[in-house]
């Protein structure tokens, strides 16, 4: 095996992007969900840094910057929905949060 | 002029509006509007008869038009319209009053005489009409009319069949003077009685005998003639004084009308084959009527029987016999429906006859002109009925011998079942608690039973008809008078009536119990009890033939047209939509299940999977 | 396979396997610190990359901000392991969601090193520092290890979209402080 290429990178990118997605498909626990949103994000971070040393340019890097400051308000608002709907519901599981039917 | 006639045919309306709209719960109001129109349009009338300076007009006006084709209002007063207008304007009358008595404690009563007027706007229509789709629409409204009052009893089932039963069968003659019109229409290029006259005395080629005996069906239908007999002595399950007025004097008699209206387009073939039917029915209607048990059902089966007559006049070429006998019939059968209205309102709505008897004492004055009017249908000599229906059979002598026995039989049958009727009701012993306790009605029943008998006895006596009454009649009574065998048809007519008469002294001259005629005669009683099956018949033919049929055009119409045609597209959203709703189930995770599927979607696209 | 290479797969497989032990944890409290182990191996891979101020922006705010959020949540509302666990023969749905993810990261995959693309060819290795581009207004950010670049690149070039975030910071501050509050008209119906 030859020495790590960007292209490491961007499959670990989408390993971590895939795990995200099976917690969000497979829990119902919306502070799981949470969670995979978060490992997902991760995963695009990893891929931009990538992507922003192969292009030899800042602007990934940046971009990687205010992606974790809009996943650190999402997880704050995220959070206070999930205490708000606790409130009503005394449940965390996104079954419960069900309205329209039934 | 116009205005008085288009006031004869608003007026009813006018009445029948007000009664429906305003004055559904004034019943004694309601009862005197209706009455005066009926009264209105009495005076009207005559006042048009007789006062009116033309012999014969006609007006009309355009209705409304359609493209290049235009319907038009009008009138036509010829002789028969006179004289119809006469009859229906002064019998409406009469059972106008009379039902003031006999519905008197009846909770129904707006709508009976809303009905009523109804009726009489109808009817009048039919009268004046001067064109036959014009005439067509009356006489639907006169069916509808006729259903509305069968069922003013609706509450008990067999009224509300009755209703149905008429109104149906008079759809399918109906049916058959539509085509009649359309075949005309096809054939002329208008509908219009005057230039009808004109076009067939022009070409006599145009008529051919389908057209006129598809006309014919609305008669059959109305005038309840073989094979569309079976509605009328179900409709007895109506008031009475309906009974009376459409079942006997009007209703049934518009359809004689109507051929003497457009008989210069019959051919012989038809007029023959109408003669025939007339006769035949006749005869059968006779044997029906003898062994009825509810008085309304014999005196309907009798009206059947005289129509017979009336229809074989026409066919045997004498329209104006058949006026005649309608007119006369249209007395004296009126005035015994009145007359047995007056026995089932004295008996507390008893119609078995075996259940009445010695009501001669009882109530005079209806037994008296009941019995009037039983002379008049037999032909005792010198009675109206005696006039008219001897000068058919006189005729029928003369130009065709197998209707005049056919006519015969029937006459000796009229009189013995007549004659049965009358000892039964009001000779002998009271057989039953109603009867003995029955007593005379008020003025208002006893006042039209008067009048009716009068004419019924004297409304034989046509030269004494005014002549804008007679003129119709005139032409075929005085070719009638010339004919041959005058003597002899005398000695033929009185021995009929007496053979009837005798016969049924001997049968039913004792108050018994039971119908003497079923202990002598069990096995003739019960064929007659049949009716020769044409009820069974009518219903085995809807139950097993038209009703699987109807079912299965049903279905394919559900499948194919409804189903594949007209909701095929609200179908196929419907479907999409039904498929689309699975998907939203509220459940976040399988929204992003959808998401990630659609991202895989493109994803595969972008990876060339399904092509370039 | 030098010693970066091995660190490489190391903290590679510590994010991997950090993330699916979170998704497949019971409790939630150790779901969350699996995720912390998952975020620190992604944080060395940034420095890997030789991003160093955002690995310890990753230490700070993901694993130390975020994640003792979440923690603190998680134990406000005495969440246990409440049948949430995952058994997938019994849940289709979680079945079909293994199934999606897995479909999703081969077809990537097969995007990335298949023969379907060539995108592919132009990351198979690292460029030299030097062969960089104008574009724009601004002058090329050339990427450096060092804060005085990052920090200089967000005054310059990125000056509105920090502007914008912070406003974002204050808007997502405010609407919790909202959502936190109890409603006064709901009151009494849960």
């Amino acid at each position: 095996m030859n020495a790590i290429t960007p292209t490491h990178f961007l499959i670990l990118s989408f390993l971590l992007v895939g795990i995200g997605l099976m917690g969000l498909l497979v829990r119902r626990n919306l502070l799981y969900t949470l969670m995979s949103l978060e490992i997902m994000l991760n995963g695009i971070n990893v891929a931009l840094l990538a992507f922003s040393r192969v292009g030899n340019s800042l602007d990934g890097g940046i971009l990687v910057f205010f992606i974790m400051t809009v996943a650190a308000s999402e997880v704050a608002v995220g959070l206070a929905l999930l205490v708000a709907l606790y409130k009503g519901r005394k449940s965390v599981m996104s079954d419960d949060a069900c309205l329209l039917r039934n | 002029m116009i205005e008085i006639t288009l006031g004869i045919l608003f007026l009813p309306l006018l009445s029948a509006a007000i009664i429906l709209l305003f004055l559904r719960d004034k019943a004694d109001l309601a009862a005197k509007v209706s009455v005066g129109a009926a009264g209105g349009v009495l005076l009207a009338s005559l006042w048009l008869i007789f006062a009116g300076h033309e012999e014969s007009f006609t007006w009309n006006t355009r209705w409304f038009s359609l493209g290049g084709w235009e319907l038009r209002f009008g009138f036509l007063i010829d002789g028969p319209a006179r004289l119809l207008l006469f009859i229906v304007s002064f019998v409406g009358f009469l059972i106008h009053v009379f039902s003031l008595g006999y519905m008197a404690d009846d909770s129904a009563r707006p709508r009976y005489f809303g009905g009523l007027s109804i009726f009489m706007f109808s009817m009048l229509g039919i009268t004046l009409a001067d064109n036959l789709i014009m005439i067509f629409v009356f006489w639907e409204l006169v069916g509808f009319s006729s259903y509305l009052l069968i069922a003013h009893y609706f509450e008990t089932e067999e009224a509300s069949q009755a209703s149905r039963k008429a109104f149906i069968v008079n759809r399918v003659g109906d049916f058959g003077f539509l085509i009649g019109i359309v075949l005309t229409y096809w054939n002329f290029g208008t509908v219009n009685l005057n230039e009808l006259a004109d076009l067939a005395d022009f070409s006599p080629d145009l008529a051919s005998t389908v057209l006129c005996l598809a006309l014919a069906c609305g008669f059959v239908g109305k005038s309840a003639q073989f094979p569309l007999h079976v509605w009328l002595p179900d409709a007895m399950a109506g008031p009475t004084p309906v009974s009376a007025l459409i079942h006997a004097a009007t209703m049934v008699a518009a359809g004689i009308y109507l051929l003497v209206r457009i008989d210069f387009l019959f051919t012989e073939q038809a007029l023959a084959a109408i003669a025939l039917l007339g006769a035949a029915m006749g005869l059968y209607a006779g044997f029906c009527a003898l062994v009825q048990r509810d008085v309304k059902k014999i005196l309907a089966y009798s009206t059947l029987s005289q129509l017979g007559y009336m229809a074989a006049a026409f066919g045997l070429g004498a329209p104006g016999l058949a006026l005649f006998h309608l007119t006369t019939h249209a007395f004296f059968k009126a005035l015994m429906f009145l007359g047995s209205g007056s026995v089932i309102h004295a008996c507390h709505h008893e119609q078995d006859v075996f259940n009445y008897g010695g009501l001669r004492k009882r109530m005079p004055v209806t037994a008296y002109t009941f019995l009037v009017g039983v002379l008049a249908i037999s032909g005792i000599n010198f009675t109206s009925g005696y006039f008219s229906k001897d000068a058919i059979l006189l005729w029928a002598y003369n130009f065709n011998p197998p209707v005049f026995l056919l006519l015969y039989s029937g006459a000796i049958l009229t009189s013995l079942y007549m004659f049965r009727l009358y000892f039964l009701t009001f000779e002998g012993e009271p057989r039953s608690r109603q009867a003995s306790e029955a007593r005379e009605n008020s003025s208002f029943m006893t006042f039209p039973l008067v009048v009716l008998g009068i004419l019924s006895l004297f409304g034989g006596y046509h030269s004494f008809f005014p002549e804008r009454l007679a003129s119709c009649l005139s032409p075929d009574l005085i070719s009638a008078s010339v004919l041959p065998h005058h003597l002899w048809m005398i000695v033929l007519g009185t021995s009929a009536w007496v053979v009837g008469l005798s016969l049924a002294r001997m049968l039913y001259g004792q108050s018994s119990p039971k119908d003497s005629l079923e202990l002598r005669f069990p096995g003739f009683f019960e064929i007659c009890r049949t009716k020769l099956f044409f009820d069974e018949i009518y219903e085995f033919y809807v139950k097993r033939i038209q009703d699987p049929l109807a079912r299965f055009l049903e279905v394919m119409e559900l499948l194919f047209i409804s189903g594949l045609m007209v909701r095929g597209s609200a179908g196929l959203a419907a479907l999409v939509s039904m498929l689309f709703k699975t998907l939203y189930l509220g459940k976040i995770h399988l929204y992003a299940l959808w998401f990630v599927l659609g991202a895989l979607g493109f994803l595969a696209y972008a990876a060339g999977m399904f092509g370039r | 396979m030098n010693f970066v290479d091995l660190l490489f797969l190391f903290f590679a497989t510590l994010a991997c396997g950090g993330a699916l032990a979170m998704v497949f944890a019971r409790h939630p409290v150790s779901g969350a610190m699996f995720m912390i182990v998952s975020l620190v191996g992604v944080a060395a891979l940034f420095v890997l990359l030789e991003a160093f101020f955002l690995a310890i922006l990753q230490v700070l705010v993901y694993a130390g901000a975020v994640m003792v959020l979440f923690l603190f949540i998680i134990m406000l509302l005495d969440v246990g392991p409440d049948g949430s666990k995952v058994d997938l023969s019994k849940w289709k749905p979680g079945f079909i969601g293994v199934l999606l993810s897995v479909l999703l990261v081969a077809v990537l995959l097969f995007l990335l090193i298949g023969d379907g693309g060539t995108p592919a060819s132009n990351t198979a290795s690292w460029p030299t520092p030097s062969d960089a581009r104008e574009t724009g207004d601004f002058p090329t950010l050339e990427f450096s290890p060092e804060v005085s670049f990052f920090g200089y690149g967000l005054m310059t070039k990125y000056m509105l979209p920090l502007q914008v975030s912070g406003f974002m910071l204050l808007a997502a501050m405010v609407g919790v402080i909202i959502i936190s509050k109890a409603p006064k008209t709901n009151k009494g119906d849960s």
